[in-house]
């Protein structure tokens, strides 16, 4: 049954690698627009997989959790940025490092601290808890679902970055702060508002994976260096490089694993150390000089 | 004014010194004083969930004695080993070398236990393994100083291979996390498996820690197998399960597997995913015999009302063999080959049925493997015993019991 | 400089005697202290002076590791201890290298952490190499026909060995090749126009780095008797760089400081308080915002939100 088998493997690597952008692009915006070396994006998407527990124990409703949720983790990347990072940006990186390292730490502990270590899980929307067959292959309807958020959710930002006066602004203030703010833009408070927009994005995806994954304290950790690795692949700061990464990715790790499961521990990294090292500015990133 | 003050300086330092005399002196006259249980197990981290069960039950155990055993004080020294080898192997030094502990007991972490096998051996160091179930320890690095009260990787696998092949189906998809503890317990399971007539349609090895099982369980559909016998703890268990159920393949292919991949670690978090998955494992809380009714009922009364489970059991287990040990010998941790000869005697009715050490390699015999499978009880769901195995011993091959 | 020749003779006399009246567990921690403490100088002196952040020094430290423990289980001496691990982590880092200089920025970094990380995926995969429980049961080797075995010799044989490194990467920062270095990390283009061959700079500086790198996770194998492929983490890089960062970058002593501080917070906070993660972190964010220069900024008086 090769047609099936394909089509189903190439199905699994379309949700892995919408999830992927997801997960992702808090950090594209971040790191790419904002310069900020933000290791504390894993947090962020744990502490939304967490808001949505506690949204879903309350009210038990999964959509209302979709919405709450980053609303939450914005208001707290917004307080970090506000009181920790900003004293930092005329300072060297690796003191951002060091910030959003401490951070983690604090982070993982305090939720551990409040919910306890054990594993749990968010249960997929009763909408979508079933499987469909597609041309011979199945797949787990709330991935299907996922499919689709992404690409809304991928054709929302770029709206909001190229159409909106918004976005122009976020843009310009990239390009030259200085400029931005002779016109009269209020910078550090554009730059708090991208960060914590970031931060909620990073919290949507803690939400959106659930269902399909489980959640712990320690979570963040696993999602940082894929999440650095799409950033880097597509290029910083681009979100059509952050898309076309996760998805090239998404295949790439998912035909991996179904033809060389060897070498799955590896295969992002081969992919990425490819992607540099034969382009080093990403798919779509700006030309290094 | 300054004559009171000055005699109050001399006064209140003649109290601080007598006090601090009179502890010394009253230490001194103790039974070498307390005995000191040391604890390497991860307190942070996703596998804290497991040192914390370990931790409460061996705390059940001790409170029942009220702290004292032969005369003496019990004294706990909790360290967290993180699951990362180094810092298990420092904090075993610190345990080892500064507190001077008398006996020593965990880790987690597999490799943690075989990082500090050396130094409990060289050091002539008791230590009582409560979970980490690297086969080696029960084979060629076993020693003398040595015991385990958990079980060895072996164990909750091998029964169970015969077992399937003669009530599921001879037609299985293996699948565990690519490490070498991983490819241990599905290799118990083919010991058996295969000699009962079992075929193995194939074997797919994820990497640990993966969150994304899609390709693997499209695979196991297209494979043909009629049951799936996978081994995955933690996270992968949950993300495994919860994936298996969300791509509709427990209708068709039985989903089978060692005890860890439905524990009260993940089984919650599972939820209904794991209903009628079929798993091996020496415990369940189901267990219907008086030790474990009342061991449940006081876990649930002193721990607010959180049920034990395998990893409790180990702990409790852990802490009788010291209890019964150490009452043995009368409380004297100086003589360690005593005590090492009272370890190795005890026997006792514990939670899992009747507790042993096998002699030639110090490791537990379990009374039963337990065939379990996942259904709903009062409370919620839990592995319900429907077929066991009895006196399972790991094979021990290559073991000394070097001095 | 005087004072610091001075203050470098002090601290090695106090190490030196330190056995004698301490136990066996804070000689352990002290000793770890030396090990990680030269690990995360070699890093600063590709941190801090060259300005090349690297993810991806974990590989090094161990490959090292590993290869004396592969080594010495056969014949334990210097050679098979010290020699053999310098000169594969050496060619090691040439390769790596030669292929992460072509990149800079959070590239470099990306591209130096995703080498460690396959390293990483081979070690913990390979059966003939221990898998995830890495080699143990490594002999300490003998040298000058003592048997480091011995506790006071081994204290020793460590002091010497982590001082000469030390002492060789002082002099690599003060020499011609480390003032180019710095002029690269100022400005590379300028560095380019007046002649330097600057990737040649980096890569030797990278390999120089790897070396002692490679010396450190060798020096580990024998302290702890056994290595485990979690030496290959991105982690364990991590864990180096935020040595560095809080010792103060750029200043190498400040990197030997920086890794007792967090060995010490680590090790010890852990012992009184389930709650270590939370001051940790709280730590480390505090001190990045109040003592910008790391504990060497802070000793010189850098102290303050705005310093």
């Amino acid at each position: 049954m090769f047609v099936p088998d394909f089509f189903g493997q190439a199905l699994n690597g379309l949700s892995y690698g919408v999830l992927l952008f997801l997960l992702s692009v808090g950090l594209t915006l971040i790191f790419g627009m904002l310069d900020v070396v933000n290791l504390a994006h894993g947090s962020f998407y744990m502490l939304g997989a967490y808001a949505g527990l506690a949204t879903i124990a309350a009210l038990g409703n999964f959509w209302i959790a979709l919405v709450v949720a980053p609303l939450v983790v914005g208001a707290i990347g917004a307080v970090m940025e506000r009181l920790a990072l900003r004293p930092l940006y005329r300072r060297s990186p690796l003191d951002q490092v060091l910030l959003t390292f401490g951070f983690i730490y604090l982070f993982e502990d305090l939720v551990k601290w409040i919910w306890g270590g054990r594993i749990r899980s968010i249960p997929p929307p009763d909408l979508f808890s079933g499987s469909v067959t597609i041309l011979g292959a199945t797949i787990p309807s709330y991935r299907l679902f996922v499919i689709v958020f992404g690409f809304a959710m991928a054709v929302a930002l770029w709206l909001l970055i190229e159409r909106t006066r918004l976005g122009s602004i976020i843009r310009a203030g990239v390009f030259d702060a200085e400029m931005t703010a002779g016109m009269g833009i209020n910078m550090p408070v554009v730059f708090t508002a991208v960060f914590a927009f970031g931060a909620a994005l990073g919290g949507l995806s803690g939400v959106i994976a659930g269902p399909i994954q489980s959640a712990s304290p320690p979570m963040g950790a696993g999602i940082l260096v894929p999440a650095l690795i799409v950033v880097v692949v597509g290029g910083l700061g681009s979100l059509k490089g952050s898309l076309a990464g996760s998805l090239i990715i998404g295949q790439a790790e998912t035909f991996g694993k179904v033809w060389l499961p060897g070498a799955s521990m590896m295969m992002i990294y081969l992919v990425m150390a490819a992607i540099v090292l034969l382009r080093p500015q990403g798919l779509f990133g700006r030309p290094l000089k | 004014m300054r004559v009171t003050r000055r005699a109050f300086l001399a006064g209140g330092s003649a109290a601080a010194a007598s006090v601090v005399v009179g502890l010394w002196v009253s230490r001194s006259h103790a039974q070498g004083g307390p005995v000191k249980i040391g604890l390497v197990l991860p307190y942070t981290g996703v596998y804290a969930v497991l040192g914390e069960s370990i931790t409460q039950a061996m705390e059940l155990v001790f409170a029942r004695e009220n702290w004292t055993v032969a005369g003496r004080k019990i004294e706990m020294i909790k360290e967290d080993d993180e699951m990362k080898p180094p810092v298990g192997v420092r904090k075993t030094e610190k345990l080892i070398d500064s507190d001077k502990v008398d006996i020593l007991t965990g880790p987690v972490h597999s490799g943690i236990l075989m990082g500090m096998r050396d130094k409990v051996h060289s050091s002539k160091t008791i230590l009582i393994v409560s979970n980490a179930g690297a086969d080696a320890i029960s084979r060629e690095r076993c020693s003398h100083w040595i015991f385990r009260t958990s079980f060895s990787n072996w164990q909750p696998n091998a029964p169970m291979g015969s077992w399937v092949a003669k009530n599921v189906t001879k037609e299985v998809f293996l699948t565990a996390p690519n490490y070498q503890a991983g490819k241990d317990q599905l290799g118990a399971f083919k010991e058996t498996f295969v000699p009962a007539g079992g075929k193995i349609i194939a074997e797919d090895y994820p990497k640990l820690g993966e969150t994304d099982y899609a390709p693997y369980l499209t695979k196991i559909k297209q494979s043909g197998a009629k049951a799936v016998y996978a081994f995955f703890s933690g996270t992968d268990a949950v993300n495994f399960v919860k994936q298996y159920d969300q791509f509709g393949l427990k209708g068709s292919i039985k989903l089978t597997g060692a005890g860890f991949l439905t524990e009260p670690d993940v089984l919650p978090a599972q939820s209904r995913s794991a209903l009628g998955v079929i798993t091996g494992h020496f415990y369940t809380p189901q267990l219907d015999n008086p030790v474990n009714k009342k061991f449940v009922a006081d876990f649930k009364a002193k721990f607010g009302g959180k049920t034990p489970d395998g990893f409790a059991c180990q702990g409790y287990d852990t802490a009788e063999v010291i209890v019964r040990a150490l009452k043995a010998v009368g409380g004297n941790t100086q003589d360690k080959e005593k005590l090492v000869d009272a370890m190795a005697k005890t026997e006792f009715d514990s939670p899992r049925g009747r507790f042993r050490f096998d002699p030639k390699t110090h490791n537990v015999i379990q009374p039963f493997i337990y065939i379990r499978e996942v259904r709903e009880v009062t409370g919620g769901l839990d592995n319900v015993p429907i077929d066991k195995v009895a006196d399972v011993r790991d094979p021990g091959t290559g073991c000394t019991l070097p001095t | 400089m005087k004072v610091k020749l001075l203050a470098f003779a002090v601290l090695t006399a106090l190490v030196a005697v330190f056995p004698q009246f301490a136990g066996n567990y804070p000689v352990k921690l002290l000793q770890e202290i030396l090990i990680w403490g030269i690990f995360a100088m070699s890093l600063d002196l590709l941190m801090g002076y060259a300005g090349m952040v690297s993810f991806g020094h974990s590989a090094f430290f161990g490959i090292g590791g590993y290869t004396a423990a592969l080594l010495l289980a056969g014949s334990p001496g210097l050679l098979t201890g010290l020699v053999l691990p310098a000169a594969v982590s050496a060619v090691a880092a040439l390769v790596i290298g030669f292929f992460s200089i072509r990149v800079s920025g959070v590239y470099f970094i990306m591209l130096t952490l995703a080498f460690s990380q396959m390293f990483y995926a081979v070690t913990f995969q390979a059966a003939w190499l221990g898998a995830e429980d890495g080699i143990v049961g490594v002999p300490r080797p003998r040298v000058l026909g003592v048997d480091l075995a011995q506790p006071a010799s081994f204290h020793l044989y460590l002091l010497v060995v982590v001082g000469l490194a030390a002492l060789f990467l002082w002099s690599v920062v003060r020499s011609p090749f480390g003032h180019v270095l710095r002029g690269i990390h100022d400005n590379e283009t300028r560095m380019q126009a007046v002649g330097y061959a600057v990737d040649r700079y980096k890569l030797l500086a990278f390999v120089v780095a790897g070396v002692v790198a490679g010396l450190g996770g060798a020096l580990y194998t024998q302290l702890v008797g056994s290595i485990t492929p979690d030496a290959f983490l991105w982690t364990t890089s991590g864990e180096a760089l935020l040595m560095v960062i809080i010792g103060g970058t750029g200043t190498l002593g400040g990197a030997m400081l920086g890794a007792a501080a967090f060995i010490l917070l680590q090790s010890l906070v852990s012992s009184y308080t389930e709650r270590w993660m939370t001051i940790l972190g709280l730590t480390f964010i505090l001190f990045v915002l109040f003592a910008p220069g790391g504990i060497v900024g802070a000793l010189r008086g850098r102290i303050g939100l705005r310093a």
